[in-house]
């Protein structure tokens, strides 16, 4: 009898078609939308940033492996992913060696000193962004016009949808149909929330993400927005609460594990994105909320341990 | 029709039932020789009470221990045993037994005169199923008669028959409730009356509605036989996953189904109390699917314990395709063989070959906390975090994670895309937990 090629596993010996490789490759199909987008409106400045935030992500990510003898992980497409959210958090108008340093950050401090992949608190892209949107002023003081960052997401320049808010005059800035589907301002991704949306409808199909999250961030906004006395609904469509909602705070790594500490998390950067909006300085709101958010992890999983099944109380 | 009941978790692998659940039973050919593990149920191991040269009639009991829980072991077939060794089982532990040369001309089993059913006592029916060497023969193979015996404060209202089948691939439940309906509702009824219960619930799986039929319209007229249908959804047929669908209720951690006063059986059990109460027929023979893409001709058959797959895999036209996966049990939890090599025992349901085209055994990467090991965990358990504290040699906070409550369903590995194998790390984790309670 044929029996050579056996192969000896433990089981279960039938696997169903989730990989990690599919996952990420499901969240650059979702991400297309608001890409095609960001190039239609930018042309070649946001075929530059992407090329440059996906290619030095690579890069490093390359880098590390070689440096820690590990078999490359870039087919697992992590690191095009954080290359691509990174790309769409920058203006458009952004300076190549700030994008290359927030790359850095991003794969080398934040992904690969935390351990690897899976063990990172913070989300590697929004972290990266946040640092050189943080210190952009400092390396501009070193460097002159070099480092300077202009605008960005959720940043502030004259005119973006965001500044209205602050303002108190989201009645004088965009419609609400020019927020869905052709607003320019900000980052590059800041091109229309519809597209996030759909990309964001796609991830939830495909079950990459659950609802839980998105679902809580926009009705805290939606609904937080309005108590403050702000335009509710002109606060989920502008900037990038969407981007935020569907593909940042919704990372695998470094969100809650269990439903209800999901929701706690989903409310934290609700309140948070509407409260650094309103009165504080709105740069970065979507980013710092998360980014804040992101460190309630450990605790929201320990917090919310599911009981196992028949158990009554605590054991 | 009522929604069909379930759990929570759970997944939905392909099931491929369609394979073999239209074939109906043969008898298997009596091979050159069977090979009889002296034990082939969980508790103390059996003596052998025949050695090498003695002859042996179909049905004669070889094997036999004074522990309680323990099942004694039977010659399937008339010969002379050829010796009484040491072989590796299934599992590819050594334990001892009985080889035996079968007669060419193999009798048939000779039924004796039962008593009337009706009639038999607890203790009876209990006695019954010890002697014939009864065991839960869905795969555990725990001996029915201590099943039978639940502590006294503890009553038992509700037996559940586990006709679920939620493996995929197997089908011999689904034929024996086509082919052996009267029989499995006596068979049932005879569980019943042993703990004293007031209802016999067949639990199915809604993929098997021709096995409902047969079954609902032979059980019309008894009023203490339900026939209920299950979601289709793995693992529907585990036992606390079952008493839940079926009742509401839930077993605690840690406990037996008659902490909530119930008794599950499978239907190859069921069928064979039976056979012991009203023929004298002992466990010697069973009903199993050899199946699966590199099965030429997929079959459900009854063969003989101690029958070596080789012999049944033969008869099912051999290998086809690039077999790459040889399975005793059925592919979510069976044991993986190396060479066709092993016998049938008392608890196998299944052989299943799985064919390279089907099979996808990917490199172990790292943990992206998706949640999906989580949102399949039938226990409700967090199987990442028992091996994330199995990897740091964590005992105890594995077992603070859940590792002695997981029963070993693997849904959590067959989701998991970062390919990891959860059920290989809790297994680690269990025998070091239990070395660890040892030394205390």
């Amino acid at each position: 009898m044929a029996t050579d090629n056996l192969i000896i596993t433990p089981p279960p010996h039938l696997k169903s078609k989730e990989q990690t490789a599919i996952a990420m490759r499901d969240v650059l199909i979702a991400l297309a939308p608001v890409t095609i987008a960001a190039l239609v409106a930018f042309t070649y400045n946001a075929l530059f940033v992407i090329a440059v935030c996906v290619g030095s992500c690579l890069v490093f990510e390359w880098l590390m492996c070689k440096i820690k003898k590990r078999k490359s992980t870039l087919a697992d497409g992590s690191a095009a992913v954080t290359g691509l959210l990174l790309a769409l958090l920058m203006p458009a108008q952004v300076q190549w060696l700030n994008m290359i340093i927030a790359a850095f950050i991003a794969i080398v401090v934040v992904k690969w000193l935390m351990g690897g992949l899976g063990r990172n608190i913070f989300n590697p892209a929004l972290f990266g962004y946040v640092f050189i949107i943080t210190v952009s002023g400092l390396l501009a003081s070193w460097t002159g016009n070099l480092g300077m960052l202009k605008g960005g997401f959720d940043g502030v320049m004259t005119a973006t949808p965001l500044a209205y808010i602050k303002s108190g005059l989201e009645g004088l800035g965009p419609s609400y149909g020019a927020l869905l589907f052709a607003n320019y301002g900000g980052a590059i991704s800041e091109v229309g929330s519809f597209w996030v949306l759909l990309g964001g409808a796609y991830l939830i199909y495909r079950k990459v993400i659950s609802w839980v999250i998105p679902a809580t961030i926009l009705a805290t906004v939606l609904i937080l927005g309005y108590i403050v006395g702000s335009d509710g609904l002109y606060q989920i469509l502008a900037g990038g609460v969407m981007l935020g909602a569907f593909f940042m705070a919704t990372d695998w790594v470094s969100s809650p594990m269990y439903t209800w500490g999901q929701v706690i998390f989903g409310l934290i950067i609700g309140v948070l994105i509407v409260l650094i909006r309103v009165y504080g300085a709105p740069t970065g709101a979507v980013a710092y909320s998360i980014i804040i958010a992101n460190c309630f992890v450990i605790l929201l999983d320990k917090a919310f341990k599911p009981k196992r099944f028949g158990e009554v109380a605590a054991a | 029709m009522a929604e069909a009941k379930t759990f929570k978790g759970g997944i939905h692998p392909p099931y491929n039932k369609e394979l073999a659940s239209g074939k109906a039973i043969k008898r298997a050919s009596v091979p050159a020789e069977v090979i009889i593990p002296l034990s082939q149920h969980i508790g103390a191991p059996n003596e052998a009470l025949v050695s090498a040269g003695d002859r042996v009639e179909v049905g004669q009991k070889i094997g036999a221990t004074d522990a309680f829980v323990s099942a004694p072991v039977h010659s399937s077939v008339a010969g002379t045993v050829k010796e009484v060794a040491d072989v590796a089982n299934f599992t590819g532990a050594k334990v001892k037994s009985v080889i035996i040369t079968p007669d060419a001309e193999q009798p048939e089993f000779a039924k004796k005169q039962g008593k009337d059913l009706d009639s038999l006592s607890a203790d009876e029916i209990r006695e019954i199923a010890k002697e014939a060497g009864l065991v839960g023969m869905g795969g555990a193979a725990f001996p029915t008669h201590v099943k039978l015996t639940p502590p006294k404060d503890k009553p038992v209202d509700i037996v559940i028959i586990n006709a679920v089948e939620c493996e995929p691939f197997l089908t011999c439940d689904h034929r024996q409730m086509l082919e052996r309906t009267d029989d499995l509702i006596a068979g049932a009824r005879l569980l019943k009356s042993a703990v004293g219960a007031s209802k016999v619930i067949f639990g199915i799986e809604a993929n098997k509605m021709d096995a409902v039929d047969a079954l609902r319209s032979k059980a019309s007229s008894l009023s203490d036989v339900e026939v209920e249908v299950l979601e289709v959804k793995y693992p529907e047929g585990a036992e606390k996953m079952l008493i839940f669908a079926l009742t509401g209720r839930k077993v605690p951690p840690g406990k037996l189904p008659s902490e909530v006063g119930c008794l599950v059986q499978n239907v190859g059990t069921a069928i064979a109390l039976y056979e012991a109460a009203a023929w004298g027929k002992p466990l010697y023979e069973r009903v199993l699917t050899v199946t699966g893409p590199g099965i030429r001709e997929p079959a459900n058959l009854l063969a003989a314990i101690g029958t070596p797959i080789s012999t049944l895999i033969d008869s099912c036209g051999g290998f086809v395709g690039n077999p790459v996966k040889l399975i005793i049990g059925g592919p979510m939890t069976g044991w993986a063989q190396s060479e066709a090599k092993a016998t049938v025992v008392k608890g196998t349901s299944g052989i299943v070959v799985l064919t390279s085209d089907v099979v996808d055994v990917g490199e172990e990467t790292d943990c992206v906390r998706c949640t999906k090991c989580i949102d399949a965990c039938p226990m409700f358990l967090s199987p990442n975090f028992i091996v994330q504290a199995a990897k740091r040699g964590q005992w105890d906070k594995a077992e603070m994670w859940g590792a002695l409550d997981c029963f070993e369903c693997g849904c959590c590995s067959f989701e998991c895309p970062a390919y990891i194998p959860h059920v290989q790390y809790v297994r680690t984790a269990k025998a070091e937990i239990a070395a660890l309670k040892k030394k205390e």
